[in-house]
């Protein structure tokens, strides 16, 4: 029954529509707001009930376009998590070590990862753009980056 | 003020050190970021908008736009060289300008897309100049439930209208609506799906939307095309000039499109992608040896070229005139006003003159700009695309974290931004198309309060939106914009099923 693709895509929109629906009607009510907060979300639930049902028992057919698209050998997806990762893990240790050395190791990390092997250049890159960065965002935007373990 | 005197404050801006400088910039990152097979002009514009914070308004929002139309500009050029779009726009710029490269006159062909891009754009800040002012001074009298109709009407154009299914496109829209709902809701107070997550009570700043759906998500799409050719030291450009024959050639196409594609960059939801696809076709269909196409025509490269930058500046009449972006790019652009705390829509032209025609000024000199960077010096900025595509991928991370981290400096904001990069990414592989559903995020606020003061001031009857002539004929041609392609389809599904 969930052969195709649609048909599955449409059954997690459906169960992502009626969490939302649910939690839309456990929204407080007021009594003299003519329209309340609940009415659109309710409004925006339904529509996307609807939908995914329509997405479900559409006989649209894939094309070989979408289907190629779709199609991405499991090793490339790992290289794509393991990205995530590396930003999950540069997001974790930003604010305590700072943006420097944090942006300058991940730079050098993730393009030595994805296949980067010119390491005099990679390293020349990590360092220029993040102290770059820093000094247009710090000294010329007035922004404010996490300082860190270095002293500036 | 008139016209005539608004351009005049608009040249002052323009002209002004700090406005030349200023749309250098953003036609040049523009043109770069344009050029990057993968990142299109919504990343583009939202990596720049961190760059404009504390920056003056009008000399930021003319780098802004010029940053949207460089990319237009520039994404011709990978198209040419690479057969490998920069952005969706000149997808149809590839059909005939690879095939010109192939032969040894890509010199040629960017020269060909750069004369046509400039004309195109040029023609169209005309027309902009005179439809934007007579909009907005019509607008002026729109009330709550006009704008709502509009603004209806703008989703499910850019639904019906989007790539692939029309259901998957409003699922998109739907769901960029329902990310919109989350937060403190303004009107009453209500915490709404924030599960009392105080990270939640401001709900997402468009930025995360923006740069997680677009500049990560493409990262994403970057990843798995990583090893696609760059452009080889090697390849030879060959001579820029063109000969008078292939201006006359081009002379016809470059002139009608530029028409065709200001109109339908001002219709919502189309924009320079369709524009450009319109435009290739309608030259085919006329053209007397329509053989030619694809295998290297001038007509067939100098028609998206010309459509595809007419149809930018096209897109400015909605932005400004009624402060309703009618597709993606715009509606990003309208998040890059709202940053810098300008309110485009009918007040902005007499409230903020030096804003309103600073940036249709600036478009002159910048399409001036981008003919001279894309003829002497496209040679030298096409190395561009010799970037090794692994330090591509991890700096534009970079510009995507610093750019979420410096709007909030909450960390939590850089894993919403992960999140929105992974759902994107997950859109692209799962044909749900991206624009649909930042333009809902950004109307959805809009669309929520329109609706809601219409419901005040009719006392809660419905009748409000139909009982006017003016929202009451948006909202049909909204519907006749969903059912016309749900009709074409069904029959042609019918038809194929008889033939079966």
């Amino acid at each position: 029954m969930l052969a195709s693709i649609n048909r599955k895509l449409g059954l997690l929109i459906f169960i992502v529509a009626a969490v939302y629906l649910y939690l839309s009607f456990q929204l407080p009510n007021y009594e003299y707001a003519p329209i309340d907060a609940d009415v659109i979300p309710k409004g925006l639930g339904i529509l996307l009930l609807v939908l995914s049902v329509f997405l479900f028992f559409s006989r649209v057919v894939e094309t070989d376009a979408e289907k190629a698209k779709r199609n991405i050998p499991k090793k490339e997806l790992g290289v794509i998590a393991a990205v995530f990762a590396m930003i999950f893990v540069y997001i974790l240790l930003f604010e305590a070590i700072g943006f420097i050395i944090t942006t300058a190791l991940f730079i050098f990390f993730c393009s030595w990862f994805l296949g980067y092997r010119a390491w005099k250049t990679n390293i020349l890159v990590s360092l220029l753009f993040p102290i770059v960065m820093y000094a247009i965002f710090v000294f010329a935007l007035g922004i404010v980056l996490p300082r860190g373990i270095l002293p500036f | 003020m008139d016209a005539f005197q608004g351009l005049l404050t608009g040249f002052q801006v323009a002209l002004s050190l700090e406005g030349i400088m200023f749309v250098l910039i953003g036609v040049i990152v523009g043109t770069l970021i344009g050029m990057m097979p993968g990142l299109g002009p919504i990343s583009a514009i939202a990596i720049m908008i961190p760059i404009t914070y504390g920056m003056d308004p009008a000399p930021a929002l003319v780098m802004m736009a010029g940053v949207y139309y460089g990319a237009v500009f520039g994404g011709s050029t990978s198209s040419i060289l690479l057969n490998a779009p920069g952005i969706s726009g000149t997808v149809a710029t590839a059909f005939d300008g690879y095939p010109m490269a192939q032969q040894g006159k890509a010199g040629k062909a960017l020269a060909i897309a750069a004369i046509s891009s400039f004309i195109g754009g040029t023609v169209s800040v005309v027309l902009l100049m005179l439809l934007a002012p007579a909009l907005s001074s019509v607008a002026i009298s729109f009330g709550p439930p006009a704008y709502f109709a509009l603004m209806f009407m703008g989703l499910t154009a850019i639904s019906s209208l989007s790539e692939g299914s029309t259901i998957k496109a409003m699922i998109a829209a739907v769901a960029g609506f329902m990310v919109v709902t989350i937060g403190i809701d303004p009107q009453t107070g209500t915490q709404r799906f924030t599960f009392g997550n105080v990270n939640l009570f401001d709900g997402f700043d468009f930025l995360i939307i923006a740069l997680g759906l677009f500049a990560v998500a493409e990262v994403c799409m970057l990843i798995l095309n990583r090893k696609n050719r760059s452009l080889s030291d090697d390849q030879k450009l060959g001579s820029l000039k063109l000969s008078k024959a292939d201006l006359k050639e081009m002379s016809g196409p470059v002139s009608r499109q530029s028409f065709v594609g200001f109109l339908l960059g001002v219709l919502p939801g189309a924009g320079a992608t369709i524009a450009s696809f319109i435009s290739y076709i309608f030259e085919k269909r006329i053209a007397k040896n329509p053989e030619e196409f694809g295998k290297g025509s001038i007509k067939g490269l100098a028609a998206p070229e010309s459509s595809n930058n007419a149809a930018t500046s096209g897109a400015f009449v909605p932005l400004l005139s009624l402060g309703i972006p009618g597709s993606g790019t715009t509606a990003v652009m309208l998040g890059a006003f709202l940053v810098l705390g300008v309110q485009p829509g009918p007040l902005l032209m007499t409230d903020r003159p030096e804003i309103f025609w600073g940036i249709i000024a600036s478009m002159y000199l910048g399409n001036v700009f981008l003919l001279i960077l894309n003829l002497p010096l496209i040679p030298y900025l096409a190395k561009i695309l010799s970037i090794p595509r692994p330090l591509l991928i991890s700096l534009v991370i970079m510009f995507s974290l610093i750019g979420v981290y410096s709007i909030s400096f909450n960390v939590f904001d850089l894993y919403m931004l992960l999140v929105f990069g992974a759902l994107g990414f997950a859109m692209r592989i799962f044909s749900f198309p991206a624009p649909p559903f930042i333009l809902a995020f950004i109307l959805g606020g809009m669309m929520e309060q329109a609706f809601r003061q219409s419901m005040t001031i009719s006392n809660g009857s419905l009748s409000i939106f139909v009982d006017t002539p003016l929202p009451l004929s948006l909202l049909l041609v909204a519907l006749i914009s969903l059912l016309v392609p749900a009709f074409l389809k069904w029959r042609s599904n019918r038809l194929a099923y008889k033939q079966r």
